[in-house]
This record gives structure tokens, sequence and C-alpha cells, in this order.
């Protein structure tokens, strides 16, 4: 506690007066032995589907659960605050990127022995998922290092269509098995852009790209990466790169079939898409319960492939973890175990749409189902388990070296300055930022 | 353990005071127990003294001192805000020294305090208009008082639905005009525009309150002896009501730098990303960008450092130019 307190109150002024949103932290720390906290974030829908699993955790087990949401944005700022005011929660999310830094304070406990004895059956699981929470001292996200935490779910970032609007215009559906190549793309959203009412502006568009959660797509299956195998180098100065972020910026500049940057500014893409003017857009699992009520039909396919003719994508996830100065420690364990891999629990959060199953055999009898919507679930599980890839920050200390990509990239979307150019300004920015995270890394590792 | 002095003393002081003898009664042989009792009362006296001084200079050590003197070691570290800092010396100041976005950032909130004199000349004007006999005027100065009284956070999701560009509120006013509006929060041009004018719109009605309050308070001879001298009213303004309100426009600038220099809510959420370009993001906001987003609190606690200095230095000198400023009338 003593030593708390100066760096409690210096973390305050570190913020000046800024921090006043950070004040409350999360629960109490688990003394009491049949009352566990769980900290976690997410909307209506997500807290009534976790409200749901959770009464029946309790009424199976007999262990009360208290539960504190907050909203996506705050999380990772009050989960800090309840770590600095040692009020950390019995059972948290904790997303991949913070999973390093949180492991070397001593934060979050190994459960790699109570999971094994709890007779749960990790194969069933996504490797992906399962392989994110761990961390050998070295390297996160490989299959040999300690277990850390429990994928709350898995995020496959897949493409989707309006089939009403394609079939309106008389254009061949798109096959869901054979990616389609970037001219082709380009080729039918040209076709899709319109101004149906002839007002003279145009009303209808082929698609509308964000280039931070979509650039990853192209470059990758344009054979290029952000970093090189072993995260110590920032490799986006390459031909392969530039080719595929100068493609994504001619949709909109040369080809002209997103809506501008003032118009995706006002009312942005996703808002145009649910309103049925945009062709292309991407569908993530958490956008299934709102996008099934939406006025048109849509369906799944395989993101557009560059040279190498490969679809590629990124998945996110979030874990459950369970902190190492728990009251209850095997109670906590037995909930995130129960809440990542209970086939019950999954069934819950799955009949709310707002996730895909995190159990192997659950997620094909549930791709399957004659009802399916979107029809294509099978993309979703392509996805994860074929060509799906961690977003490029994922596993490494911090995403600093990562968002400085996006700080200055206007200039290129709007076609005044080349792609090229851009990236080779901006690639010793970033492995500056990369080497400074890498030490950091090394010494929050060996300080701890 | 200031709440503990506080509740006690008001009872303990007057039976601290009973000791003392009834003035007169004390004789010339008296007068060495009078000296020791009054001995007696002065030390009750000086540890009560003591005591309600001491819940204030603890306080101020505690959440003060203390907290700035362990910033102080802090900003030379490496430190994520969980583990135990480490020490790296002046590593912190020689990186922020090169570091693009903390000059790009505190040259963003140099530009912000462009809108405190625009603000203090609007609301001078308007405690004057305000001054007159006007009808409806409670209601006037109520209307310019609200906006200092609503919560920043939601005044700025208001002025962000404001300024889109399409159809925003001040885009269709600009119209009414034939103007075509820009797109405010997406144009590094127009972005700390947008956020001064909103910031004056928010301060106004609070410099506008200190400024009636302070021409109220000129006394009325001052104007009548002017006049008669045959002074007209931009005479009267320039030469009686501007010299008199003066450290009322002390107090504002001196308020008005330190709480700009820590600009940080209204741009959070109007701005999310720091604006197109980083263009609007300000110091404080780089700030706790570093602290929570990426982890380098000893980095964050260095800018905090040099942003706190700048601030005390720049107030140093505005109390300098005021003392050379300052006048009084007999």
């Amino acid at each position: 506690m003593t030593t708390r307190l100066p760096r409690l109150a210096a973390l305050a002024l570190a913020g000046a007066l800024a921090l006043t949103a950070c004040g409350s932290g999360g629960g109490e720390s688990g003394g009491d032995s049949d009352t566990l906290t769980f900290m976690f974030r997410g909307g209506a829908d997500e807290k009534a589907a976790y409200q749901a699993a959770i009464d029946k955790f309790t009424e199976d087990t007999g262990v009360k659960v208290e539960m504190t949401v907050t909203d996506a944005d705050q999380y990772a700022t009050k989960l800090q605050a309840a770590v600095s005011g040692n009020k950390v929660p019995d059972v948290f999310y904790i997303e991949q990127a913070n999973l390093q830094s949180y492991v070397a304070s001593g934060v979050l406990l190994d459960i790699t022995d109570q999971v094994e004895e709890a007779g749960v059956d990790l194969d069933n699981i996504w490797e992906y998922g399962v392989d994110s929470y761990r961390f050998d001292g070295t390297l996160q996200g490989t299959s040999e290092g300690r277990l850390y935490g429990l994928p709350k779910d898995v995020g496959p970032f897949a493409f989707g269509y309006n089939k009403t609007m394609l079939e309106a215009n008389g254009i061949a559906l798109p096959d869901p098995d054979v990616p389609l190549s970037f001219d082709e793309f380009r080729d039918i959203t040209k076709q899709l852009t319109q101004d149906t009412d002839g007002d003279g502006a145009l009303d209808q568009w082929g698609t509308g790209l964000n280039v931070q959660w979509n650039l990853q797509s192209m470059v990758w299956s344009n054979g290029g990466d952000f970093v090189n195998e072993d995260r110590t180098e920032v490799t986006v100065d390459t031909p392969e790169f530039a080719e595929a972020l100068q493609y994504f910026a001619d949709l909109t500049n040369v080809d002209g079939v997103t809506p501008n940057a003032s118009e995706a500014a006002t009312l942005d893409t996703y808002q145009r898409w649910m309103a049925g003017e945009i062709g292309f857009f991407p569908v993530g699992p958490w956008d299934v319960s709102v996008y099934n009520d939406l006025d048109f039909e849509y369906d799944l396919i395989p993101w557009p492939a560059g040279s190498t003719g490969e679809s590629a994508t990124w998945v996110g996830s979030l874990g459950i973890g369970v902190s190492a100065t728990s009251g209850n420690p095997d109670a906590a364990v037995q909930l995130a175990t129960y809440l990542s891999a209970d086939p019950e629990a999954q069934q819950t959060l799955v009949d709310a749409n707002i996730q895909i199953p995190n159990l192997k055999d659950v997620a094909t009898e549930w791709a399957t189902a004659a009802d399916a919507k979107p029809a294509n679930r099978q993309e979703f599980l392509d996805i994860v388990e074929d060509y799906g890839r961690a977003m490029p920050a994922s596993f490494t200390y911090g995403a600093q070296w990562y968002d400085e990509l996006w700080v200055n990239i206007q200039p290129v979307l709007d076609g005044k300055q080349t792609a090229a150019d851009y990236l080779a300004e901006v690639q010793p920015k970033m492995q500056a930022l990369l080497d400074e995270s890498n030490t950091n890394a090394e010494m929050a590792g060996g300080g701890a | 353990m200031s709440h503990t002095a506080s509740t006690t003393a008001p009872t303990a002081v007057p039976a601290a005071a009973a000791d003392v003898p009834p003035p007169g009664g004390a004789g010339p042989t008296d007068a060495h127990r009078a000296k020791q009792a009054m001995r007696r009362l002065h030390r009750t006296e000086h540890r009560w003294a003591a005591a309600f001084i001491a819940a204030p200079v603890l306080g101020f050590l505690v959440f003060t001192l203390y907290p700035l003197g362990y910033a102080l070691y802090a900003s030379l570290t490496r430190w994520n805000g969980l583990t135990a800092p480490q020490f790296i010396g002046l590593e912190n100041y020689t990186r922020l020294l090169g570091d693009p976005y903390f000059r790009q950032t505190l040259w963003n909130t140099a530009f912000y305090m462009i809108g405190i004199p625009i603000g203090l000349v609007l609301a001078l004007l308007l405690a004057i208009a305000l001054n007159r006999k006007i009808p409806g005027q409670t209601a006037f100065r109520t209307i310019y008082y609200v906006p200092v009284i609503s919560s920043l956070a939601a005044i700025a999701i208001v002025w962000q639905f404001a300024y889109n560009g399409d159809f925003g509120l001040v885009n269709q006013v600009l119209d009414w005009f034939g103007v075509d509006g820009p797109n405010w929060l997406q144009n590094t041009a127009t972005v700390k525009p947008a956020i001064i004018i909103m910031a004056v719109w928010k301060g106004l009605g609070y410099s506008m309150l200190l400024y009636l309050a302070a021409i109220q308070s000129v006394p009325r001879s001052l104007y009548e002896a002017a006049s008669l001298d045959g002074a007209n009213a931009y005479h009267r303004f320039r030469s009686i009501t501007l010299p008199m309100v003066r450290p009322v426009t002390f107090f504002l600038v001196v308020t008005n730098v330190i709480a700009g220099s820590q600009i940080f809510t209204e741009i959070n959420i109007m701005t999310p990303t720091g604006g197109p370009e980083f263009s609007s993001a300000s110091i404080v906001y780089y700030i706790v960008r570093q602290a929570f987003r990426y982890q380098q609190m000893g980095y964050a606690t260095a800018m905090s450092v040099v942003l706190g200095l700048i601030v005390f230095v720049v107030t140093l000198i505005q109390f300098r130019l005021n003392r050379r400023n300052s006048f009084s009338i007999d």
C-alpha cells in the first residue's frame, strides 16, 4: 500500500486535470470466497447475454458474481486504474496487445495447470484464440507459451455484399469460394456506383472502406506485411505494400467507387451501408444481430485478393484473464473457463448473435444450420481456421508504432501524395517506435 | 487529520479561554500568577493554531508536494504504470526534444490561446451592454451564463453535431448567406478555429459576469466628474472603465492561460484521434494518449513536468508585467 500511494498520486498528476473520468476503479478485490468480481465491456446486447450466462453459473456453482461493465473505449483506462489502485477484479477481459505488460507486472495468473486439471479440451477451441493468450516470456501467440487467459471470443472480419442491390443491377453474385481479383472488384463496384434518382448527385456506391480496418486485407493478399516475423522490423516500405495502399486510395480518387472523404465523414459508410447505399462492406460477427434486421439481403464472401490470389483478413480476439491476487483463484478460473468453453454458456452467447462459437464442434453445427443468416456463415469459420491473421500490433508490446501509420495518411487517401512516397517517409518513424516498444518489453520482462 | 482538528476545536477553545483571570481582578501580588496563566493560555492557543495550520500544510505535503516530487522522479524513469519504475536519467527529456508530436501539440495548444483575447473583448462588450437598463436584462444574463454551467462533455458533443459538414447547424446557417461551409472538424485549416469558437462561446458567460461585477463597482462620481470635464463616451470607457476593470482582466488572463494550457475534454470528444494529421491534438491530449494508451507513464510525466514549467514561467511573466502596469487611486 505504501508504495502504491505515490505512484497513484503521480499517475493522477501525469494526466493533469483531464483524468476525472478515470477515478472510479473496478470491483473490490475478492476477499469474499463466494463472491467473484467480473469486469468486462460491451453494449446492451452483450450485457444481457452475459447476465444470462452468469446467472446460470451462479445457479450451478453457488458462486455469486458481481459484474462491472464499461463502454468499449473506457475499458482499458478503467482496468488500469483498478490495477493501480490494487483492486484488480477476479476475472476480467484482457486485450491481446496488453497481455505482455500485464503478465510482466504480475497482474495475470498463469492458469495453464488449472485449465488442464479442469479437463478443458483446448483442441476443441480455436487455436488462434487460445494461442493469443500464451506467452513464453519472449513471444506471444505461439503454441508453446504458458496460458494467461482464455479467448472470450474470436472475431473474424469478413466481407459481405448487398445481395438485393447486386440482383437489382443485374450483376452476377460473387462466388463464395473464389475471391474476386482487385480488377474484378473494381469493375463490379464501378457498375454499382450510380445516381439512382437522377438529381445529379451520386447516391449509390460500390463500396466504402475504412483504411484502418480494411487496408490489412489488401496488403496481405498482395504479399506485403506491416512487420517481419520476429516483430523487429517495420516492412511497410515494400512495393507490395505501396501497391495495395495505392489501390485502396485510388478506389476513391481515381475510380470514384466510394463516397468521397467529405461524404464519408458526414454520414459514415457504416450508416450508408445499413441504408442500402453501398454494395460491398465488411461484416464482423458482432454486426450480425444488427445487419439481420436490415431491409436488404446480404451474404458473405472472401475478401478481394491482390497479386497472391489468396484472400486475407484479420481475426480479432478478446481474452478472459484471472487476477493473480484473486482471493478465490479456483472459482475465478472456473468462471473464466465457463465463459470461454462451456457448451451451454456458448450457446447462450451465440444465440444472442454477438459472437461466433468458441467451440469447434458447436461452430460447425452453427454454420450449417438450415436457417443460417447470413447464409454463408461458413466464411467466418474459414477465416478463423484458414486465412485470418492477427492484427499487426496484437502481439507487440504496445501499438504506438502501428498507430503512427494512420496519423498522417490522409493526404494519400485524398490523392495528394503517392502511397510509395508516404510509406518511405513513415517507415523510419514507425521503426523508431517499434524499437522503443521492444526495448520497453525487454525492460518490463527483466524488471518483473 | 484535518477533519478531527476542525471538529474538536470549537468546543476546546472556549474552555481554554476560561482559564483567563477576569480583567482588573489581578492585584500586584497576583501578577506572577497572572503571567503564568497567560503563558498557559498562549501555549494552548499556540497548540490549536498549529493544529489549524497543520491541516492545510499536511494536505499540501501529502497531496501536492509529494506527488510533485514523485512526478519529478517518475519523469526520470521508464515506467508503464504497472511495474516498478526504472531510472533512466534524462532520457525522457532528450526524447521529448526530438519528438515532432510534442512540438506540434505544444504549438496547437498555444494556437488555442488566440481564443483568450477574443473572448475577453467580447465578454467586456457584453458586460457593458448588459449593464444598461434594457428590457429582459436578467434573461440575457442567464442565457449567456448557461453554457458555463453546462457539462463540457455534453457541449462538445452538441458542437460536434453543429460542425458536421453536411447537415450541421453551422453550415446550414452559412448556407443562408450563400457560403459553402467546410467540413470543420475534418480539415486541418478549420479544426482549430472551430474549437476556439466553441471555447469562446463556453467561457463567455463567466468572463462577462466578472466584468459586470467590476463595472458596477466603479464609483459613479468618476463618470460624473469626467462628463463635467467634457469627456465623451469613448473617453470615459478608455480612461475610467478600462483601467478600473484591469484587475479582473489580469485575473481572467492568468486563469484562462492556465486552463487553456490544459485543454483536453473538448479535443478528446470532438476529435478522438487528435484531428486530421494530429492538427487538433493538445499537449494534454498527447500526454494522456502516451500515458494510458501506450503505457508510457514516465515519458508522459516528463511532458507534464515541462508543461508545468512552461505554465509557471508564463504566469510569472504575467505577474511581472502586471506589477509594472498597476496603479492605485486614492
